[in-house]
């Protein structure tokens, strides 16, 4: 090694990055109809297993909202051939993880696993999509533990805003104004039947997208996907109908403030709705959007809240997609005692957006998302919750590669445009906090009319 | 199981320690950096300190402006932050390949020269930010000072794992310029500091980079001291009631451990999770599964170096049901282990999963070049990401037994107790 340098050496110039594409799968169909997509990704040795499985929640009957949620999160609780108990120590002696969930878009039922346990692992998977048994104390247990869960949601701050802010911002007549895990009063309703019933009208091959991920060398994925998951078939599922974009409220533009006596912070939640994937123009604009309004400590936002101010330990704004339609939603935690101040200054910098950005703003949000790229996309998780996320909104991970390369083509016009298209001043502003201390000052801002509810 | 992530390792003249790992699957770079200085190192009426320390180190240096470490950085394409804990602060970006000797500069920069860019201005922004962040995380959270509660209660005053790292109001309101200043000259040093460089580069050229970029500073850290010897288990039991405004109740019920990285430490966490860290753990089965009495149950193991390490088992209580006798159930079951030790599934089932979190940690260059500027830095041990699964792999069910026995024995618990406040009743 040469000897030490005495002196410091000068900044080095940064050289362009080196070529890179999002990993391209091959695609296959199993006997039953449910589509195969592998990602072999060398060195990547735990295989992710991401199956999807599209619906709107309005397939839930209105009496028992929560039930697709309940029964995504029994799927391993007993299957046909194990045990409840049984079939956990099945997943654990493997080294399965294994996961599901419901959101706006449909089922998605998850799996990791070491390489060497892939087939079993897919077997295991097979029984719990098509043969869950719902035993009665797994479901009492269940269903427990989600009334349970929505007490914790409503003692957290950033929890109890969202769920007033979908309240405020849909008509009450939509499902999408309401938890997509159900409340109290539905998630009570439920019975077992109503889980089998939900099962065996929803859950089954037909538009269900199987993703694997991983270093696949070696394995015949095809066959083993084909003889765990293409078999099984379902005579009871029935298709789902088409999503819809949630409905507006009348008087979704307001203010609420819920009241929270004795809080030490207040959390706001600013939002609109805004794109989903397939808008018109294109989707590539907004992650940078998102990015350059509030997606670092020196966006826009946090440049004033929390680099000049010190009021806030992080703000984030992102735009949302749902599988149609979505939002764009800005939020974090303020001092209590400077809220009123950062309602001001946030819906001020939001409206800036509406004015325009800078050439060198864009260049920054353009070349943060596209040239980050690279390492978001490194792992096999990562690339196989891209794919699974996308194909519940219908989307490839084609989609991932020309949003990519629109993005580089953006200038500040198309970013304007594109904002304004979206941002038009009306917001739904949700604060959770001690509203003692802020409600007249927030009544002076002249944002409207404040209604307070109960935490 | 062994694996063969490529390990090369330097130590440049200035005391640097400086590992490159070369992983060429995507085009990019991560640096990561692990100083050894955390809020173990604290004194009395600076808690929070080296946290502290942590923001303004983002907030520039001789050469970069306040903010620049930032804003740059994730104009190049770089994915960036840096964390404080007990043990040390770590400072890390992911780069496209093209934008590493930048990162390296910066770096470079604020370890050797931050002090030419501290102002009161900066100090005292980030003292507010650092106050959101306390609120944010621990104040205006149910159940949030749980933890810090926890350290309270299983390590001795003034033992270094006593106060949690995010301090106290008070002592974030006292510490000053001159606290930065001595702070900076005492720890901050290449003497005293680990680089990693892993991604699409070879070990020549991250070595040549790390010396052309680092290898002009001097040593200027003062000499770390030896860590602290082993504490022995509790003495007896403690229990902490916090009454408050929680949904339900819930208790944490904690031990001390080994320190980290010692076959009993491993043989402890094993221990740890087969109890309580699986979906088929015996308390999960008897308390959330068969009788229904509590909503769950999670273990935790954290290693630590300086004397001693963490265990603790978190007991989310069921609406109407006694928090004593689930505290009982979990003391009962923790006596059986000790007599009876694990089952041949409880032990497969806890290497299995170790296994796998261990793979998905080691699958990302950012988590890998973690796991090994901590290794080198806290235990001189470069090759712990290859040899730690076959080193569990090599714990018995005997060893896990006498771990319980020694570290798990319900008589040396601390139980801090979250429960739902009475309601007072109206007239």
């Amino acid at each position: 090694m040469s000897a030490s340098p005495s002196t410091a050496p000068a900044r080095p110039a940064v050289q362009p990055p080196g070529p890179w594409s999002f990993p391209t799968p091959t695609r296959h169909t199993l006997s039953n109809g449910v589509e195969l997509v592998l990602y072999d990704i060398p060195g990547q040795y735990v295989v992710s297993v991401r199956t999807t499985l599209p619906f709107p929640l309005t397939v839930e009957p209105r009496r028992v909202e929560g039930v697709a949620t309940i029964m995504a999160r029994m799927l391993d609780e007993g299957t046909a051939e194990h045990s409840p108990e049984e079939f956990a120590e099945l997943l654990e002696r493997k080294g399965i993880a294994f996961g599901a969930s419901v959101t706006d878009a449909g089922l998605a039922v998850d799996l990791d696993v070491p390489k060497r346990r892939l087939p079993e692992a897919l077997d295991l998977l097979r029984q719990t999509l098509s043969a869950p048994v719902f035993p009665q104390p797994e479901v009492d247990r269940h269903l427990k533990t989600r009334l349970a869960e929505i007490e914790q949601e409503r003692a957290l701050a950033p929890q109890r805003a969202a769920r007033e802010f979908i309240a405020t911002l849909y008509d009450g007549e939509d499902r999408a104004s309401r938890p997509t895990g159900g409340a109290a009063g539905t998630v009570s309703a439920i019975s077992r039947q109503d889980i089998v019933d939900f099962h065996a009208a929803r859950v089954g091959p037909r538009d269900m997208t199987a993703v694997v991920a991983g270093d696949l060398a070696g394995l015949d994925v095809v066959d083993l996907a084909d003889r765990a998951l293409g078999t099984w078939e379902s005579s009871s599922q029935r298709p789902a109908p088409e999503s819809q974009a949630g409905r507006v409220a009348a008087d979704a533009a307001r203010v609420v403030l819920v009241d929270r006596p004795g809080s030490v912070q207040t959390e706001v939640l600013v939002g609109c709705v805004g794109p989903d994937r397939r808008v018109q123009a294109t989707w590539a604009a907004f992650p940078v959007l998102g990015f350059m309004v509030g997606g670092s400590p020196n966006a826009r936002i946090d440049a004033v809240l929390r680099e000049e101010k010190g009021y806030t330990y992080g703000i984030r704004s992102a735009f949302r997609p749902r599988r149609v339609g979505g939002l764009f939603l800005t939020s974090g935690s303020v001092r209590a005692e400077s809220t009123v101040e950062s309602v001001q200054l946030l819906l001020q910098i939001l409206e800036s957006g509406r004015e325009g950005f800078a050439e060198e703003e864009v260049r920054a949000g353009v070349d943060f998302i596209s040239k980050t790229a690279p390492g978001r996309f490194a792992t096999a998780d990562a690339v196989a919750d891209e794919a699974a996320s996308l194909a519940l909104e219908g989307l490839t991970t084609e989609f991932t590669t020309a949003t990519l390369e629109a993005m580089r083509g953006l200038d500040p016009q198309a970013l304007v445009d594109a904002y304004r298209q979206w941002v038009t001043g009306q917001w739904t502003v949700v604060v959770v906090g001690d509203t003692g201390l802020y409600a007249g000052g927030l009544q002076e801002l002249g944002i409207g009319p404040a209604t307070v509810v109960p935490a | 199981m062994r694996l063969d992530y490529p390990i090369h390792e330097t130590t440049l003249g200035n005391g640097l320690r400086v590992v490159v790992s070369p992983d060429t699957s995507v085009p990019t770079v991560t640096v990561n950096l692990w100083v050894n200085v955390g809020s173990r190192h604290e004194v009395a009426g600076r808690t929070g300190f080296a946290h502290l320390f942590e923001h303004l180190m983002f907030q520039g240096s001789r050469n970069v402006a306040s903010g620049e470490h930032f804003t740059r950085l994730m104009a190049e394409g770089g994915r960036l932050n840096a964390t404080t804990w007990f043990d040390r602060t770590n400072y890390f970006e992911t780069v496209p390949k093209g934008a590493y000797e930048l990162a390296l500069w910066m770096e470079a920069d604020r370890h050797g020269h931050l002090l030419d860019a501290v102002t009161q201005e900066n100090l005292d922004n980030q003292r507010d930010v650092v106050k959101e962040e306390k609120r944010q995380r621990y104040d205006n959270v149910p159940y949030g000072k749980a933890l810090m509660e926890v350290y309270a209660a299983v390590f001795p005053a003034g033992h270094p794992y006593h106060h949690p790292t995010i301090g106290s109001m008070e002592d974030l309101d006292a510490a000053s310029l001159e606290d930065v200043r001595a702070f900076f000259r005492r720890y901050y040093g290449p003497n005293n500091t680990v680089l990693t460089l892993v991604g699409d580069l070879t070990a020549d050229e991250g070595f040549a980079a790390a010396e052309r970029y680092f290898g002009w500073l001097p040593a200027s850290a003062e000499p770390s001291r030896p860590n602290l010897s082993q504490l022995p288990p509790l003495s007896h039991p403690v229990l902490v009631d916090r009454p408050g405004n929680v949904p339900n109740d819930r208790l944490h019920i904690a031990f001390r451990l080994p320190v980290d990285n010692t076959p009993d430490f491993f043989a402890a966490a094993l221990a740890v999770d087969a109890l309580g860290g699986l979906s088929t753990s015996r308390l999960v089965q008897r308390l959330v599964r068969r009788e229904q009495v509590a909503n769950a149950v999670q273990a935790n193991a954290m290693g630590f170096v300086d004397g001693v390490s963490l265990g603790f088992f978190v007991v989310d209580v069921a609406d109407g049901q006694d928090p004593a006798r689930l505290e009982a159930a979990v003391v009962e079951e923790l006596h059986r282990f000790i007599s009876e030790g694990p089952t041949d599934v409880e032990l497969e089932s806890a290497l299995a999963q170790s296994e796998r979190s261990w793979l998905s940690a080691l699958a990302g260059q950012e988590e890998r070049a973690d796991l090994i500027s901590q290794h080198v830095l806290l235990h001189s041990d470069p090759q712990f990401v290859n040899t730690f699964l076959d080193r569990i792999g090599a714990v018995s069910a005997e060893a896990v037994k006498a771990a319980a026995a020694r570290w798990l024995h319900p008589d040396t618990r601390a139980v801090v107790r979250h429960l739902v406040a009475e309601q007072e009743n109206a007239a």
